[in-house]
């Protein structure tokens, strides 16, 4: 046991899926209007994203040509909607990707090298995950100031460490016995054993963990832009326009309702989708 | 059992370490020190009397233990903002950040628990589907989302409590309540599958088969059993007691540790930000320390195992 | 015949951490084993399990390197486990594998296994390579149709030929074979060993055989060597191990395979706590057991002596002769 013991999320929705697979159904469709959304906001959107009509500030939903209303400076919230999708999707995705590449890498390292490298990887992930994810972040962005690429390499570094920890395991575990044993006794390279074998053997293992950071950091960077240190205007997140929300939420609630629904809907179905996946992926359960 | 808490404290030592080096890392590649920590309209000569006292002009590793000297003396450099020291500033806001996360700690584990082993120990029933209900809810809903229906239902629309502020027992209500719902559910869904993990195992169903009555079988086997992994999960919620709501204390403008946070952070006041981020590290592996003195008590087996992974 | 591997007096310590207060213990797997390995011959190694043989094989193909002693491989002394020189040379010598479907990857197709050596080595690309597949599952008995297959979708018995094709296909001189039916059915271990011996007769392969079960060995080696806790105890071309066991453990073993006709009768029955090589006895590690012990085989260790074609290592050796007599 680690000094910080990973704490694994909770499983849940198991059940109800079992009763109602059409959930997932509706959660990958769900995350396909998203994805499309990010993709296509720029054709998506009714209006430029910092286009204020000063003579229709805080219009209520339902507007004819404001239908999500508007904010306190005129600006439609569903095209500043549509843009903090794409925003909050592409930190999340790189992000995601980042933090399974590095962890990974890691753990594939402190496999294969044991020793001190193992011991220096553990190391780094005991500090990962002693200090509360939030607060290094808004120290590196007290230190640094934010920007945009500081954001996305910030939250790459969210949940490495369990990558760092899935991948060291399985991959002691491949090469401890069977088949990766015997493929380096057939001469295979290092990079051929990890590339080649181990790698694919764990992925389903380790895209089942994807699904479970890509909500988290969603999550993270919303709740740094909430506060108004992650995104920073005039570009606009989910977490961004709930912060700028609150501040009107007595006269127009509706700036912050719809970005809050659109983060609790989003990382519900991708929780959704990845309790459905571990059931049908991890290699342990079939 | 001596080797076995020796192993976790130099391990506690070495966290603790990593993060100061983080700290000075950081510190270091933002630019100059000097100017960092006391700010760019810093006048020359209490430039030259920081480069001096920190001991800017020296090799990099003399820097690094002079740092080290610094921290354990805690000495943690003054705030930008009023030239008091870091280090009161911090504690001077705990107490508050505690009347919060005490509360809700208290509420989470007197809740969570008993709803997760209930639900656990009553399969399919309506409880069991609200506690996995409520773990999706606690998972999956924001706690700054969370914190504003609340003020907009209770504060905005029917007009019960405050919004924010901290001038009565009545301001507390809102931000614990923000801070303890989700993790009940999480806690209510961790409970529930660790108990019915150990309601599986051959043992349980041994001890059943001697006939000893349920009450005990549950009471004497099933829960210091389960309790394992449910320890882990609760030593994380003691380990954030500090550091767990700062976006909370930020929706409802309670002055603890949190606004702290994220003022110093909006106004790079670096020298409190550093100590607050030695502080909460230190509270967090203390938390660790906890909860691994508590498996050896819990589960003797652990306690032989060496410290490595 | 010309010498293709000759061990010279290896050893194989393995420390074990004790999870109990931190210490650890030493196994000595391998305690001490001259042996050489002849062109062309098929070597068997028996002995309980436990006894070392699967550390003796890995030892044999340079997988481990011995904590003393030296492998010498047609003169030559075996690279460093993982350095280029031992990478090449896997291309020569190859592992066959107890649990087939441990040793193939479940993620791969059966032909994109028996592949990777030719791949690994560079020995063949685009068609050739098709081709060269082919031809080893032909040789191993695989059907064509069976290319597209993965592991878990064949028998345990055609997952042994995909490891055997695999293992040929760089067409290596040294073949080990780790116990290489035991985890098959009893009814298709015949066909498997067949198909080894019928490889190594055509592709005139230098084979070693590991088994815990003499029966298997019998049928399929040219000389015979008998393992007990880390040591080689007796020695001698087949026919002479079956017909004539000169050590008091051979003959227990020998005594114990069925013989038509013959029933049970003469059967030595091993008493005793099998052997451990945590815990390892003096003298004679065999002597707990023996049904000639006496003080003498406590106290001194016997050395391997040549005798009427035999290497047998006990000190009652002829007593114990008269005895099986
Ligand atoms: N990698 C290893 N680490 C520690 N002990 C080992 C290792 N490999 C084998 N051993 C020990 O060495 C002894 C001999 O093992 P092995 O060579 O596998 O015997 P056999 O193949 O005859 O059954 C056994 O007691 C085994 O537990
Ligand atoms: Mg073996």
């Amino acid at each position: 046991m680690s000094i910080a013991p990973a704490v694994p999320a909770p499983r849940m929705i198991t059940r109800i899926r079992l009763k109602m697979p059409i959930l997932v159904i509706i959660a990958v469709g769900w995350i396909s209007l998203m994805v499309l959304t990010a993709i296509f906001a720029d054709q998506l959107r009714p209006y430029e994203i910092t286009r204020m009509d000063l003579m229709a500030r805080l219009a209520p939903m339902g507007t004819p040509g404001h239908w999500l209303g508007t904010d306190e400076l005129g600006r439609d919230v569903l095209t500043r909607l549509i843009q903090s999708i794409r925003v909050s999707l592409m930190i999340a995705f790189g992000a995601t990707i980042l933090s399974a590449v590095f962890g990974t890498t890691l753990g594939f390292l402190a496999a294969q090298f044991r020793g001190w490298v193992e011991h220096l990887v553990m190391a780094l992930a005991d500090f990962q995950a002693a200090l509360p994810f939030m607060i290094m972040s808004l120290a590196v962005l007290a230190f640094f100031g934010s920007s945009m690429i500081l954001l996305v390499c910030l939250m790459g570094f969210y949940g490495w460490e369990r990558y760092a920890r899935i991948a060291r395991g399985l991959a002691i575990s491949a090469s401890a016995q069977g088949y990766a044993a015997a493929v380096v006794q057939l001469g295979a390279s290092p990079r051929r054993v990890y590339l080649k074998h181990i790698l694919p053997n764990v992925a389903s293992t380790l895209i089942v963990s994807m699904t479970l950071t890509f909500p988290e950091i969603i999550l993270m960077e919303s709740g740094l832009s909430f506060l108004g240190l992650g995104v920073q205007p005039p570009q606009t997140s989910l977490g961004n326009m709930v912060g700028f929300g609150r501040e009107y939420l007595t006269r127009a609630p509706w700036i912050m309702l719809a970005p809050s629904i659109v983060i609790v809907l989003t990382t519900l179905s991708i929780s959704l989708l990845g309790d459905w996946l571990r059931d049908r992926l991890d290699p342990t359960i079939r | 059992m001596f080797r076995f808490i020796l192993a976790k404290l130099v391990r506690a030592f070495l966290t603790i370490l990593l993060v100061v080096t983080f700290a000075f890392i950081v510190l270091r590649m933002s630019g100059d020190p000097a100017q960092i920590m006391l700010g760019p309209d810093a006048p020359q000569d209490a430039v030259d009397a920081f480069r001096a006292r920190w001991g800017l002009d020296d090799p990099l590793w003399q820097q690094y233990l002079a740092y080290l000297q610094q921290i354990l003396s805690f000495d943690f450099g003054v705030s930008m903002r009023d030239q008091s020291p870091a280090i009161k500033l911090v504690l001077e806001r705990i107490p508050a950040t505690l009347a919060l996360t005490i509360p809700a700690l208290i509420l989470k584990l007197c809740i969570g628990i008993p709803a997760g082993v209930y639900a656990a120990l009553h399969r399919q029933s309506v409880a069991d589907r609200g506690v996995i209900m409520a773990s999706i809810f606690g998972f999956t809903i924001p706690s700054f989302v969370l914190g504003l229906v609340l003020v907009l239902i209770f504060a905005v629309t029917l007009d019960w409590l405050p919004s924010g502020g901290q001038d009565s027992w009545r301001h507390a209500i809102l931000p614990i309540a923000t801070l303890s719902i989700g993790g009940i559910g999480i806690l209510a869904r961790f409970s529930r599958s660790a108990m019915i993990e150990v309601l599986g195992q051959p043992y349980i169903r041994t001890a059943m088969a001697k006939g000893l009555p349920w009450r005990d079988v549950v009471w004497r086997h099933a829960l210091p059993n389960a309790a394992v992994p449910i320890v882990t999960l609760v030593g994380f919620m003691v380990g954030s007691l500090i550091a767990g709501a700062v976006v909370v204390e930020s929706i409802f403008s309670w002055p603890g540790v949190g606004r702290l946070i994220v003022v110093s952070v909006a106004n790079r006041d670096l020298a409190v930000v550093q100590c607050l981020l030695l502080v909460i590290a230190a509270s967090m592996v203390m938390a660790n320390l906890l909860v691994d003195f508590a498996y050896g008590l819990l589960d003797p087996r652990l306690r032989a195992k060496p410290a490595a992974h | 015949m010309s010498i293709l591997l000759d061990v010279r007096n290896v050893v194989q310590t393995y420390t074990t951490a004790r999870t109990m207060f931190g210490r650890t213990s030493e196994i000595r797997a391998v305690d001490g084993i001259d042996l050489t390995v002849r062109e062309g011959e098929i070597l068997g190694i028996v002995g309980e399990s436990g006894s070392g043989k699967s550390t003796l094989g890995r030892m044999l193909l340079g997988l481990e390197t011995p904590s003393r002693g030296e492998v010498i491989y047609r003169g030559n002394p075996m690279p460093p486990p993982h350095s280029v020189e031992w990478r090449a040379l896997r291309a020569h010598m190859q592992l066959i594998f107890q649990d087939p479907l441990a040793a193939l990857d479940r993620r791969m197709t059966i032909a994109r296994q028996i592949a990777e050596p030719l791949e690994i080595h560079g020995l063949a690309k685009g068609d050739a390579l098709r081709n060269r597949v082919a031809e080893l599952m032909a040789k191993v008995g695989l059907r064509k149709d069976q290319a597209n297959r993965y592991p878990h979708e064949l028998s345990g018995g055609q997952r042994q030929r995909v490891v055997i094709a695999r293992a040929l296909a760089s067409a290596p001189r040294f073949l080990v074979c780790d116990e290489p039916v035991s985890a098959l059915d009893v009814s298709i271990q015949a066909q498997v060993v067949n198909l080894l011996r019928d490889l190594q007769e055509r592709e005139r392969l230098t084979m070693v055989f590991i088994s815990h079960d003499l029966k298997v060995v019998r049928n399929i080696c040219d000389r015979v060597a008998v393992m007990y806790l880390g040591r080689v105890v007796e020695e001698a071309p087949s026919d002479q191990i079956f017909s004539d066991p000169r050590h008091p453990y051979t003959q227990a073993l020998v005594s114990s395979i069925p013989r038509p006709g013959q029933g049970l009768s003469g059967r030595i029955v091993l008493s005793g706590e099998p052997p451990n090589p945590a815990n390892r006895p003096t003298g004679c590690a065999f002597h707990p057991r023996c049904r000639f012990a006496d003080a003498q085989c406590a106290a001194t260790q016997p050395e391997l002596q040549r005798h009427d074609g035999h290497l047998a290592a006990c000190l009652k050796f002829v007593r114990a002769r008269q005895f099986a007599a």
